[in-house]
């Protein structure tokens, strides 16, 4: 009740906000999740997403790739996946070990200010979610900074606080790495993907949550209200 | 484009049969006109839309296809489909799709499916085989067991076309070059005739004709078909029937293939029909061992053509029956008619028609009455000689030697009751281990009478003999399914080697062993498993759903056994019972845990009803 | 360490002993059996056949009835040998070649009819039911010394102990563990009463020290023979002579006869003589179960006279004034907790006083003499515990057997093939282990509101047998003319006019349970032997009345008393 109605309020002050008119999309977005809030998430459109970065820290590190992958109904749409490569300041450096990006694939890279645009169109009739929300929205948030749109609320459904949820109704503890993507993919017998590439994360990500959404009693069941969080 | 191709979905796909058969382009776009969905098992059965039909590809998870009665159809797994049926039937699908296990699905829509079908035959064969298989195990539970084995596994691989408005010079040269000795004749992708090299001789040369006559005029018009779904023996009939010897193989409509009396004769040499007809053709008995080594062969062709476990045992049973036959008349030959009327005797899996590789020799004389001295050579003879003789042609001595050459094995009639009638009376330990070999008999040879009345004295004293009843229930409680407490395997070991699960013994012989309890004690004289069960049922002395259950677990566990010995086989390696249940999917696991579960609840049955414990 | 903690540990280590067997031996696969080259050594079998026997009744309650009434309890004695013999050599041949392992079953198709076979599955339903009441009785009594809580309480915990023996658990039938029972339960029988006989008599055989002098303080021979201390003490204190009987000689012959054609009866002893293969071997092991069943029968009357002295004496005093109640041996204070010995000082001089006139002050229950024995006779705590494993063993190894055909002749005989035909077999077990926990229950009722001592319920139970079950069986065997109609009249006849008796005596009216009420001074414990005439009687008259036994069935009997077949085989 009481989430409701605070992403309801929420929800609708952002709406009304003047400083957002910059962005369309933002705004779409922002009514997307305000009508849906009710609805079963059977209904709902996702779009699962990845953020592969050069460190963990938003105010020095940087984007290096971001992969995307909507969910429509309940099906998985790997045909409509889209990848991007960022342009950044300095080198990837050793970050290149872990998502496979090389600074000489940058070439073709695209501006944060072009690749955040088209993240936002891409969004704007669908609901964001990543595992571990909150490391990508910082990202987002930073660049929409830089883009002079001073946005501090962003929603998104968060497949590792949901798994922590679950397991914490299980037990009392959680172990260093269960909640880790693959650890969680395992419990559901989902196929272990090896490629740390935002693209097969972002589609590893999907898959998880439709498999949460499955045990947590069926996507006819939940509603969007009952999962989304504001980071 | 690239950079948004899914690495996973594609590398799984490209692995996966029949999809590794296309295109690496075509994979790629195959890919993207997939959607991913997750089936719980809390949702029970997978919605299928009918009106939006799409092939299901099994990602994980695990699903039973059932019809709408609820028989079961079909068991998928990882890497498997279903849905294809009603794409290539163009029926509405009624069947249900129960989720076992939870999983992802890949849906590839119909259009893509109808495209990639078009455009590569192998995948368009490969989901004919599979629908083909999925129509037999609906339909038919008692086919001739001899010919089991599909034509699309010995069709020449090529299809040579040519069009109806090609000359005779071309077709002739295209023959030649492509050394085939027919053609078929395709117009618009649709068969329109066929042309073979006699229809060369016999439609132009013989009639002086020359070689820019158009193939159309000489071919065989709407020439007879075979569809790509049948059997071999189908393909056999056909051609005898219309005396002809090329067939094209259609699959929807179109040609696929072409099948010739080469091929049919080539496949059969090592099929059973003519092996049996080898058999008993030969002469000598180092031609009889030469033959029988074809019996390996033979063995592994029927496993690799998918035949049910069973049909597979009655086949291997009938060549060693022939064999058996063929070695007595050999040596009756040369020792001459028989002194007096005697019955050859097989015991335990040649009975029951269940023999499967390295099974050995068990059998044994019955005689019509005492031996002199001379009678008692002649058939001492004639057994020493088929038993070493069968050891060579590749069944082994038994090591508890009951064979008709030992002589406690060569009885009257008189003496094979008595035998029995003692058996029965003191079940002790060394009687219940001959009860499960000698309770299986079946007659191979001479006078069938003597058997007769043997069967039906000791079934006489069985049923109903709840005592002698209880002994056997009790021994065949001794040994029990390899399962754990918690549903787990237990794997045997020979010291620091792990052995894996033993399919025969703790499997295959454990539902034998129960059948037999209930087929003597109501006096069943049926031998074979699968029959006695049928006998069991009609006459009520079983329960319905413990019966179907156990000849669903035999068949599983047999073919697994068998298709692990064919591996085996094929890597050369050791052939033995044993599984290990890593290699196994984790449908398999789980479907071989279900069948050690019906073994374990119908040993409790037959302990509550027989022993009167629980 | 004291005996409570003992008792624990002797019992645990007991049910670990048996529960190790039973998993070894279901480990050992049969061709480990082949090698050794056959199945179970008679003399192991005869162990376990013994063990089988030997129920709580016997190990607990037997002594105590001997020790009581004295000459009047070899009733019991008599009757269950004579009747074990009567079994082992003159029925269970036959019904082997019949080749049936239950009465029911047998009889079902001797008399080619379901309602025979039903009528026959009710007796044994009936029997089997007041046997094992007895032995729950018999186990509450274990459990309430040895844990020290009321005997109500000791019912409870052995209703629980005895379901998860028996309905869950694995062990039961195991012919290991049922030697394992029968050694612990004959050792402990066989400690106290060597210890005893050594002490009071000088003889290591409490056989011999039963017909030997009592030694004096000093360790000499005192000249004074134990059986005639013993009549001393109990005309002394007003009961009859011990070794006088009181009873009629018509009712002692016919509590014998009682217990023995009941005996030929009993459902779950005859299926232990067909888990031998051979008919050579059932033999031999009949002979030395006789054997095993005679080392703790012979036994008993001594430990009895044994335990009644040393009672008597520790009660009384060595001057028989009576002892003051504050002095009272540890024991008496002990079995006082579990309500079994009471004392009521009725002329308020604060000694206990044990006689059979109005100065009697003590109330001792008879169950309690052989569990107390080791305590009376000051003996170290090992052997109080040794008893209380003895005690329970007894009482698992038959109750076990016994529950099994309660349950199976409820859900297959009555339920399977009568009432409810067309369940599942997987049904038809749920209902066989229902069956067996509300069999459990009602023992456990009955074990708490006794209609008797333990050994009186049991003899009821054998009545119930002898009067239904017994006739059937033996014109079924030796009558080729008996038919369906005469066997089920009789039958129901016996089993009738027995239960009647025994209901009115011990239930509806049991103030007039004296002898001068008695039909022919026959008491309700021997009434089955009168109930086994009737039976008889009336059999033969229906059976003369009604259509003839069809031929088929007169072969069948013919062919069962002289086999042809079987005895070629034997020489083969």
């Amino acid at each position: 009740m009481f989430q409701k109605w605070w992403l309801n309020n929420k929800l609708k002050r952002l709406i009304s906000n003047n400083k957002l008119n910059k962005s369309t999309h933002l705004q779409r977005h922002y009514q997307y999740l305000f009508t849906q809030l009710n609805k079963p998430v059977s209904d709902i459109n996702f779009l699962a997403l990845d953020i592969e970065m050069t460190g963990l820290d938003h105010k020095k590190d940087e984007m290096v790739s971001i992969g995307i992958i909507p969910i429509i109904k309940g099906q998985i749409q790997p045909g409509y996946a889209q990848y991007k490569l960022l342009k950044i300041q300095g080198s990837v450096g050793q970050s290149a070990t872990i998502h496979g990006v090389h600074d000489r694939d940058l070439t073709t890279a695209l501006d944060t200010s072009e690749v955040i645009e088209w993240l936002l169109q891409q969004c704007q009739d669908k609901v964001l979610v990543a595992h571990h929300a909150l490391l990508d929205i910082q990202f987002i948030e930073h660049a929409l900074l830089k883009l002079g749109i001073p946005v501090h609320q962003l929603f998104a459904v968060d497949t590792l606080q949901l798994e922590k949820q679950r397991i914490y109704r299980k037990k009392q503890f959680i172990k260093n790495g269960e909640l880790r993507l693959n650890a969680c993919r395992e419990r559901y017998y989902l196929p272990i993907y090896s490629a740390h590439n935002a693209l097969t994360d972002a589609l590893a990500c999907a898959e998880l949550l439709l498999a949460q959404l499955n045990k947590m009693g069926g996507l006819e069941h939940i509603k969007l209200q009952d999962i989304l969080r504001k980071y | 484009m690239d950079n948004s191709e899914l690495q996973p979905i594609f590398d799984f796909m490209r692995k996966l049969a029949p999809f590794d058969t296309l295109q690496e382009q075509t994979i790629k776009q195959c890919c993207s006109t997939l959607t991913i969905v997750y089936y719980s098992k809390a949702q029970k059965l997978v919605h299928v839309d009918t009106n939006q039909p799409q092939l299901y590809i099994v990602r994980t998870g695990a699903f039973e296809v059932s019809t709408q009665q609820g028989e079961l159809i079909d068991r998928i797994g990882e890497g498997q489909f279903f849905g294809f049926s009603g794409m290539l039937s163009g029926e509405k699908v009624v069947n249900q799709v129960h989720i076992l296990e939870d999983g992802l699905v890949y849906h590839l829509p119909a259009s893509m499916f109808d495209q990639l079908r078009g455009s590569c035959y192998q995948f368009d064969r490969f989901f004919n085989r599979a629908f083909a298989k999925r129509l037999r195990n609906q339909s038919s539970l008692d086919r001739n067991a001899i010919d089991t084995a599909r034509i699309t596994n010995i069709m020449s691989k090529e299809l040579t076309t040519i069009a109806p408005d090609a000359t005779i010079h071309d077709a002739a040269m295209l023959m030649s070059n492509k050394r085939v000795s027919s053609l078929i004749v395709v117009d618009q992708k649709q068969l329109c005739g066929i042309l073979t090299d006699r229809d060369l001789r016999s439609r132009v040369l013989a009639k002086g004709l020359g070689g820019n006559l158009s193939v159309a005029s000489a071919m065989t018009q709407d020439p007879t078909t075979i569809e790509s779904n049948s059997l071999i023996f189908e393909a056999m009939l056909k051609m005898s029937e219309n005396n002809i010897h090329h067939l094209p193989v259609m699959s929807h409509n179109k040609p696929i293939a072409i099948i010739t009396s080469t091929d049919l004769i080539r496949s059969q040499s090592s099929q059973p029909l003519l092996l049996i007809g080898q058999i008993q053709r030969q002469p000598n008995l180092e031609s009889l061992i030469q033959v029988s080594q074809k019996i390996p062969d033979l063995l592994y062709n029927l496993i690799s053509s998918d035949a049910k476990a069973s049909e597979i045992g009655r086949i291997l049973t009938s060549v060693t029956d022939a064999l058996t036959r063929r070695l007595i008349a050999l040596k009756q030959k040369q020792l001459g008619p028989e002194p007096m009327r005697f019955c050859w005797l097989s015991f335990g899996s040649q009975a029951r028609q269940d023999q499967m590789a390295g099974s050995d020799q068990d059998n044994a004389l019955i005689l019509e009455k005492e031996t002199t001295e001379q009678e008692a050579k002649y058939f001492k003879q004639l057994s020493e000689y088929v038993c070493c003789a069968l050891n060579e042609c590749g069944f082994p001595f038994c090591p508890g030697n009951i064979m008709a050459q030992n002589p406690v094995w060569q009885l009257t009639l008189q003496q094979w009751l008595q035998q029995f009638s003692k058996w029965i009376k003191s079940p002790d330990p060394t009687a219940l281990l001959h009860a499960s070999i000698f309770f299986d008999m079946r007659p191979i040879y001479g006078e069938i009478s003597l058997f007769d009345q043997l069967q039906t004295s000791v079934l006489k004293d069985t049923k109903n003999n709840d005592i002698f009843i209880a002994a056997l229930s009790q021994n065949a409680l001794q040994s029990t399914p390899p399962l754990g407490f918690f549903r787990s395997f237990v794997i045997e070991r020979d010291g620091r080697e792990v052995k894996g699960i033993d399919l025969k013994h703790k499997g295959n012989a454990l539902i034998n062993d129960i059948i037999r309890i209930y087929a003597l004690s109501v006096g069943i004289d049926e031998v074979n498993t699968s029959k006695r069960i049928e006998r069991l049922v009609t006459q009520s002395a079983i329960d319905k759903d413990i019966a179907m259950n156990l000849l669903d677990a035999w068949e599983f566990i047999a073919h697994k056994r068998l298709t692990n010995q064919g591996r085996q086989f094929n890597q050369a390696q050791t052939v033995s019972n044993y599984i290990l249940p890593d290699s196994l999917s984790s449908l398999a696991r789980h479907q071989l845990k279900d069948a050690f579960k019906v073994i374990y609840e119908a040993q409790s049955t037959i302990k509550l009803k027989f022993l009167r414990q629980f | 360490m004291d005996v409570q903690t003992l008792t624990y540990i002797v019992v645990g280590v007991t049910f670990a002993l048996y529960i190790g067997i039973a998993i070894k031996s279901r480990a050992g696969s049969t061709k480990e059996f082949y090698v050794a080259g056959g199945g179970v050594p008679p003399v192991l079998n005869g162990m376990a056949t013994a063990a089988d026997w030997m129920s709580a009744a016997s190990f607990i309650s037997l002594a105590g009835i001997v020790s009581f009434v004295g000459y009047d309890g070899s009733v019991y004695i008599m009757g269950w040998t004579g009747g074990y013999v009567l079994l082992a050599l003159l029925m269970v041949p036959y019904l082997r070649k019949f080749g049936k392992f239950t009465v029911p079953d047998f009889i079902g198709d001797r008399y080619y009819s379901q309602s025979a076979r039903t009528v026959a599955v009710i007796c044994a339903i009936f029997i089997s039911f007041t046997y094992i009441a007895g032995q729950m009785r018999g186990v509450g009594v274990v459990f309430s010394r040895f844990l020290e809580v009321d005997v109500d309480t000791g019912v409870y915990i052995g209703m629980c102990v005895v379901f998860f023996y028996a309905v869950l658990g694995g062990m039961k039938g195991i012919t290991y563990t049922q030697v394992a029972q029968y050694c612990v339960m004959i050792f402990a029988f066989m400690v106290p009463a060597v210890f005893l006989s050594i002490m009071m008599t000088g003889h290591i055989f409490p056989q011999l020290g039963f017909g030997a002098e009592l030694l004096d303080a000093t360790g000499n021979s005192s000249g004074i023979y134990l059986l005639d201390k013993l009549d001393g003490l109990s005309t002394e204190l007003g009961f009859s002579q011990y070794t006088q009987g009181s009873k009629d000689m018509i009712d002692v012959l016919f509590i014998t006869g009682a217990l023995m054609f009941g005996t030929a009866g009993l459902p779950h002893v005859i299926v232990r003589f067909f888990t031998v293969p051979k008919v050579k071997d059932a033999r031999s092991s009949a002979g030395w179960t006789l054997l095993f069943i005679a080392i703790m029968y012979t036994t008993i009357p001594a430990l009895a006279s044994f335990s009644r002295v040393n009672m008597i004496q520790s009660i009384n005093g060595p001057e028989s004034q009576g002892v003051p109640h504050a002095e009272a041996p540890i024991w008496i204070e002990n079995w006082e907790k579990t309500g079994l010995i009471k004392w009521d000082d009725k002329n308020n001089d604060g000694k206990m006083f044990y006689s059979n006139t109005e100065t009697n002050e003590m109330n001792v229950d008879r169950d309690i003499i052989v569990l107390a024995t080791p305590e009376m006779a000051n003996l170290p705590a090992w052997v109080i515990a040794l008893m209380a494993a003895g005690g329970l063993a007894a009482a698992l190894s038959t109750s076990a057997g016994l529950l099994l055909v309660i349950s199976t002749s409820v859900s297959h005989d009555l339920l399977k093939k009568n009432l409810m035909p067309n369940i599942s077999d997987k049904k038809e077990l749920m209902y066989a282990r229902l069956a067996s926990a509300a069999g459990i229950i009602m023992a456990g009722y009955f074990g708490i509101n006794p209609p008797g001592f333990v050994a009186a319920v049991v003899a009821i139970a054998f009545g119930l047998a002898a009067s239904s079950l017994f006739p059937a069986i033996t014109m079924g065997i030796f009558s080729r003319k008996m038919n369906k109609e005469g066997a089920i009249a009789g039958m129901l006849a016996g089993l009738l006019f027995t239960t009647v008796y025994i209901v009115y005596f011990k239930f509806i009216n049991p103030s007039a349970n004296v002898s001068d009420n008695w039909l022919f001074g026959i008491s309700p414990e021997g009434i089955g032997m009168l109930g086994m005439v009737v039976n008889f009687a009336v059999a033969i008259l229906v059976c003369k009345m009604t259509a003839p036994t069809p031929q088929a069935v007169v072969d069948m009997v013919e062919s069962i008393r002289f086999p042809k077949g079987a005895g070629e085989a034997q020489d083969h």
